[in-house]
């Protein structure tokens, strides 16, 4: 497992809602909302312009367009936002290792040796801004370097009172212990609405998110940190609404509040969620960005030849399906700990519904038990046309099944020498040349750090 | 490390790893690196963790160098050094 003290977050706060308004541009300039796909008689997230109008997440769809008649709703479409997500994810794996997604929308890459290879944090965010825009757009398109027009239109609207607005933001920027800038944007590309945040550890480089505007990002060095932290609201602490909500009745509303106390204090008021909010006040606390590899999935799907409503016929099929991939051979010797089901809807919505299992199993009936509650208490909006099953994670098979995981192992690792060779092979057949190369001693005793490692053609 | 394929090795094909890079380097009162600047912007050294000096091959040309292991602002774990004949100072990785 890779990890990385460095951190960079990456957030796109509404996630789904930007989806929709990518799909739809038309939508950016209109108060929209996303029905919950979960309930959908109630909204799960509203666009800035329409929460200027008072709508709210949690309203009902007659509260909200009794506030907001010219309000668009658009109903979920989760399997199109978590593939918009994997491309994201796909395209941060081209700059770093070390990819933790943490939900929709934000996502931890980490920066441990980034500087080596791309400069200083600046530059390494910058390539993260790029790569986003060219790589992570969906629907084929690729973001340009353009400037950005709606921005300069507002700039040439601002009057005499802007400017001095504008100063006094200037002058209070200079106070603060950290640099921003803005983001290589496009008028198509993520890079206009997402927040990137540098730091040391996950939480440090969240809250820089947070601060930065979209498209723009926020670094905070480490020398800096506790003084960046200090002025921030309890607000960004990872705790309990309910301790959140006794910390403002004790009268601590930033985290420099929080620092000020002993952590034993805060221990003994909070338990555990306040030791852990003092260590993250106080700039102590180390929380690295944790990659995992990501196995292929295996899937099973099916079209259906008409769409099917049946909640009957769909928990069969769900059935049949978790059989089939079961029998997958890469399956084998391992048990299922993730498993994840995607349908698409008649009228091109679409219904998602993922479990990860306490105990990992490779029965059918353990499998599918959570998918099947999920289908009885969130059913899909309307009829399926295709549904598909994906197992995304494993454990090793229990005690009697070692001798199959051991053996999986060990042919997975030759697999994997084998089509590296082949790979060698086949770039050194068409460049003329091998691109590929491998680090050996020279003289690793050696007090010039140059002279201790070299490169040399990887020739298998 | 990937393993050693056995095949014979060739000098000529060698390629160095982690070759210094020449870096601007303001140096404080007593002498350590306070700001470096790699022609990118200048950045500030946050702590110092180790320095230290080597004197090697004094048999043919001398290779004088002072080490000085550095966190920079923003968190790079760097090594400087400075070409004591060539007045000339260096960035490295660890």
């Amino acid at each position: 497992m890779l990890s990385s003290e460095l951190a960079v977050c990456l957030w796109v706060p509404l996630f789904p809602l930007r989806c929709e308004e990518r799909r739809r541009p038309e939508l950016v300039r209109k108060p929209t909302a996303l029905l919950s796909p979960t309930d959908t008689r109630r909204l799960w997230q509203v666009s800035p312009t329409a929460r200027r109008m008072g709508v709210r997440v949690g309203m009902t769809v007659s509260q909200s367009i009794g506030l907001c008649p010219s309000l668009t709703l658009c109903e979920p479409d989760p399997v199109y936002y978590d593939e918009q997500f994997a491309r994201l994810l796909l395209a941060l794996g081209d700059v770093s290792p070390v990819i933790e997604p943490a939900e929709l929308g934000r996502v931890f890459v980490g920066a441990d040796g980034l500087e080596g290879l791309y400069g200083g944090p600046g530059k390494v965010l910058r390539v993260i801004g790029r790569v986003i825009g060219e790589r992570g757009t969906g629907n084929g398109e690729r973001a340009t370097l353009a400037h950005r027009p709606n921005k300069g239109k507002r700039e040439e609207g601002r009057g005499k009172g802007a400017a001095s607005t504008n100063r006094a933001k200037q002058r209070s920027r200079r106070t603060l212990p950290t640099s921003r800038f803005p983001l290589p944007g496009g008028g198509v590309g993520w890079a206009e609405v997402m927040r990137l945040g540098w730091g040391r550890g996950k939480f440090i480089s969240w809250v820089a998110a947070t601060r930065a505007k979209p498209g723009d990002a926020v670094i905070v060095s480490n020398g800096e940190r506790r003084t960046f932290l200090a002025s921030q609201p309890v607000a960004v602490l990872p705790v309990s609404s309910d301790t959140h909500r006794r910390m403002w009745q004790l009268g601590i509303k930033t985290l420099a509040d929080v620092a000020r106390l002993p952590e034993t204090a805060l221990v003994s008021q909070f338990g555990s969620e306040g030791g852990r909010a003092w260590q993250l006040a106080a700039g102590n606390a180390d929380d690295p960005v944790t990659g995992q590899e990501r196995p292929e999935p295996i899937v099973a799907a099916i079209d259906f030849p008409a769409p099917v409503a049946d909640r009957i016929m769909l928990a069969h099929t769900l059935d049949k399906l978790i059989e089939r991939a079961l029998k997958h051979p890469r399956r084998i010797g391992w048990r299922v700990h993730v498993v994840r089901v995607r349908a698409t809807l008649e009228h091109g919505a679409s219904w998602m519904a993922g479990a990860t299992l306490r105990d990992p199993s490779a029965h059918r009936d353990h499998i599918a038990a959570p998918l099947k509650v999920r289908l009885d208490q969130a059913p899909p909006s309307g009829a399926v046309e295709h549904l598909a099953v994906e197992f995304t994670a494993f454990a090793r098979g229990t005690d009697e099944l070692q001798l199959f995981a051991r053996d999986a192992s060990a042919a997975a690792r030759a697999g994997r020498r084998r089509a590296l060779h082949t790979a060698a092979h086949e770039i050194q057949t068409r460049l003329r040349r091998p691109m590929l190369s491998h680090i050996i001693e020279v003289q690793p005793w050696s007090r010039i750090p140059e002279r201790r490692y070299a490169l040399i053609d990887f020739e298998p | 490390m990937v393993t050693h394929t056995r095949a014979p090795l060739r000098a000529d094909r060698l390629r160095a790893l982690n070759v210094p890079r020449p870096i601007a380097v303001e140096l404080d009162a007593q002498g350590f690196p306070f700001a470096v600047d790699d022609g990118d912007g200048k950045r500030t050294v946050d702590e110092i963790i180790e320095a230290w000096r080597i004197d090697d091959e004094w048999w043919r040309e001398p290779i004088i160098r002072q080490y000085v292991e550095v966190i920079l602002e923003g968190g790079g774990h760097v090594v400087l050094f400075e070409d004591v004949n060539a007045k000339q100072w260096y960035i490295q990785r660890p």
